[in-house]
C-alpha cells in the first residue's frame, strides 16, 4: 500500500530525514517510535504533503500513485489521513459543516455522488459513537474550546468519517489521560480492517497496549535504525533507546 | 445574487419617502436603493427593515425611534453606494443593526442615544476584493446617562483592495453609567491589500465603562493546512475560514435565509480571487 524508498527531507536547509525506507501493507499496523527530534513528526508531515518541508531525494508510492508529486488535498482524497499532534482550532466553522465538505470532496474525487443531508447526519451519528464523542461537540466550531482529550478524540472521529486507506497518527496519545487514551485507542482498533492500514507514531508503549502493532520501527537521526515485532516496544519501554542508539552511533 | 433578490422580493416594500410604524408587532420590510428615506417608529412600535443597495448612487436614511421602540435594521451593499444613516434613539429603545458590504461602498453611521436606557448593537462586515475601497464610519454618541452601545466591525481585504474603518464613541459630560464597547477585527488575504482602522474614544463623563480594540491579522496557515489534509481544496479552506470569521455577524441579520445567501455570495467573491 505504502512504499517509501530512501526518503530525504529538509526544513530550512536542515536535513531531518536521511534515507527512510518503509513498507506498509494492507491490514498492517505499524508503530514508529524513537527519541525526541529523531524525525517522527517530520516523516508524517512529509507523507501528508506539508509544504514546509522539502524532499531532496527518494520516492514514495501510495496505492500505485507517486505520492510526492500530489497536492496535500489529493493525497487526502486518495485515502491518506494524518491525525495531527496539535489539531488546529478553526473559529466559527462548525464540525458538521467542515466534515460535510470534506466527506463530499473525497467522494467527488472517487466519482461518487455527494451524501444527502439525511445520509450525512446518519453517518455523523454512527461515527461519533466510535469515539464516544458527544453530539454537542460535533455542532460546535472545529476544535474551538475543546480539551486536549476532546481534540484527539475528534481526530479519530474525523478518521472514522473519512474512512482512509492509510491513517498516520502523529502522537495521538500525547497529553491524554488514561480514559481518553483507552477511548482513542479502542476507536482506532475498531476502524482497523484487512483493507486499510495504520501507522502509529508514539513515544510510549502504553498506547500499544491497546493498539497492537504488527511491526515496530525505531527512528533515530532521520533513519529507521531497527525494526522488530511488538515485543520490541516492550523492550524499549523497559530499557530505553540507549542500547540501540549507542550501537548506531558507533 | 439572484437568491438575495428572491428573498427580499418576498418582503413588504416600504414607500419612497417616509416610513412610519405604529404597530408593536414587527414585520420585515424592504427598501431597495432608497435615495432618501425617513423612518419613524412611534413609541412602543417595532419593525425590521432591510435596506439593499445595488446601484452606484448616494443614499441618506434618517431614523427616529420613539420611547421603547424596537428596530432591527439590516443594510446590505452590493453596489458602489455612498450611504449615510442618521439614527436617533429615544428612552428604552432597542436597535440592532447589521451591515454587510460586499462591494466598494462607503457607509457612515451617526447614532445618537438621546433617551436614558437606550441600547444599540451594531455588527458590521466588509469584504474588499480586487481594487475595491470599502469604508465604514461609525459615530456613536452617548448624549444622556444609562445607555449601552456595542459594535463589532469585521473587515476582510484581499488582492489590492483597501478597507477602512473609523469609529468614534462619544460620551457627553453628564452621560454617567454609559456602557460602550467597540471592536474592529480585520484579516488581510494578500500582501498588497491594506486595512486602516481607527477606533477612538472621547469621554467627558467619569462614571463609565468603555472599551475599544482593534486587530489586523492574516489567514491562519495551520488551519488551511489542516483543512486541506481532510480533502478540501485551498480555495475551499480559505472560503471556509473567512465564512467562520464573518459568519456570526452575517448570519444574525434577522431574515433567516438571507444570512446564508449572503455568505455564499461572499464565498463566491473570495473564490473569484484565486481564479483571476
Amino acid at each position: 500500500m505504502l512504499s517509501v524508498k530512501n526518503l530525504h527531507a529538509t526544513v530550512e536547509g536542515k536535513e531531518i530525514l536521511r534515507g527512510i525506507d518503509l513498507e506498509v501493507k494492507a491490514g498492517e499496523v505499524h508503530a514508529i517510535m524513537g527519541p525526541n527530534g529523531s524525525g517522527k513528526s517530520t516523516l508524517a508531515s512529509v507523507l501528508a504533503g506539508n509544504e514546509k518541508f522539502t524532499v531532496t531525494e527518494g520516492s514514495v508510492e501510495f496505492l500505485g500513485h507517486e505520492l510526492l508529486t500530489m497536492s496535500i488535498e489529493d493525497r487526502a482524497r486518495l485515502g491518506l489521513f494524518l491525525g495531527f499532534q496539535y489539531p488546529v482550532e478553526i473559529p466559527g466553522v462548525t464540525m458538521a459543516n467542515f466534515m460535510k465538505l470534506a466527506v463530499n470532496e473525497q467522494r467527488k474525487y472517487r466519482g461518487e455522488e455527494p451524501l444527502s443531508a439525511a445520509e450525512f447526519l446518519r453517518l455523523m451519528k454512527e461515527k461519533s459513537a466510535v469515539v464516544e464523542l458527544s453530539s454537542k461537540l460535533t455542532s460546535r466550531a472545529v476544535n474551538e474550546g475543546f480539551s486536549g482529550g476532546e481534540k484527539k478524540k475528534n481526530e479519530i472521529f474525523q478518521m472514522a468519517m473519512l474512512d482512509p486507506k492509510l491513517a498516520i497518527l502523529d502522537e495521538t496519545d500525547s497529553g491524554l489521560d488514561i480514559d481518553a487514551l483507552r477511548i482513542v485507542a479502542t476507536g482506532v482498533t475498531k476502524l482497523h480492517r484487512s483493507d486499510n492500514a495504520t501507522v502509529v507514531i508514539t513515544h510510549y508503549q502504553r498506547l500499544l497496549d491497546y493498539i497492537v502493532p504488527d511491526v515496530v520501527h525505531v527512528l533515530y537521526k532521520g533513519r529507521i535504525i531497527y525494526t522488530g515485532d511488538k515485543t520490541l516496544a516492550l523492550k524499549l519501554e523497559k530499557e530505553g533507546y540507549d542500547w540501540l542508539i549507542n550501537e548506531y552511533d558507533k | 445574487m439572484d437568491r438575495i433578490f428572491e428573498i427580499v422580493g418576498d418582503l413588504r416594500k416600504v414607500g419612497p419617502e417616509v416610513f412610519r410604524v405604529e404597530s408593536p408587532v414587527p414585520q420585515p420590510c424592504v427598501s431597495v436603493d432608497p435615495e432618501h428615506l425617513r423612518v419613524e417608529l412611534a413609541p412602543g412600535a417595532a419593525t425590521h427593515l432591510v435596506v439593499l443597495h445595488t446601484e452606484r448612487n448616494t443614499s441618506t436614511l434618517d431614523v427616529e425611534l420613539g420611547e421603547g421602540a424596537q428596530f432591527e435594521f439590516t443594510e446590505l451593499f452590493l453596489g458602489e453606494t455612498f450611504a449615510e444613516v442618521r439614527l436617533s434613539q429615544g428612552a428604552r429603545s432597542r436597535c440592532r443593526m447589521t451591515v454587510v458590504e460586499l462591494s466598494a461602498a462607503n457607509a457612515s453611521y451617526r447614532i445618537d442615544l438621546n433617551g436614558a436606557d437606550a441600547e444599540n448593537e451594531l455588527g458590521g462586515v466588509f469584504l474588499a476584493m480586487g481594487h475595491d475601497h470599502c469604508v465604514v464610519k461609525l459615530h456613536t454618541a452617548h448624549n444622556v446617562p444609562d445607555c449601552r452601545s456595542n459594535s463589532c466591525i469585521k473587515g476582510v481585504a484581499g488582492d489590492e483592495a483597501v478597507g477602512e474603518f473609523s469609529g468614534l464613541v462619544y460620551v457627553a459630560p453628564d452621560a454617567q453609567r454609559t456602557d460602550a464597547r467597540q471592536q474592529s477585527r480585520n484579516v488581510l488575504l494578500s500582501d498588497t491589500a491594506r486595512i486602516e482602522t481607527m477606533p477612538q474614544l472621547e469621554i467627558y463623563a467619569d462614571d463609565v465603562k468603555c472599551s475599544h480594540g482593534a486587530t489586523v491579522g492574516q489567514m491562519d496557515a495551520d488551519a488551511i493546512l489542516y483543512m486541506r489534509q481532510r480533502g478540501l481544496s485551498e480555495t475551499q479552506a480559505r472560503q471556509l475560514q473567512i465564512e467562520g470569521f464573518v459568519g456570526d455577524i452575517v448570519r444574525r441579520c434577522g431574515v433567516e435565509p438571507l444570512g446564508e445567501a449572503l455568505l455564499s455570495l461572499a464565498s463566491e467573491r473570495l473564490g473569484r480571487q484565486d481564479k483571476e
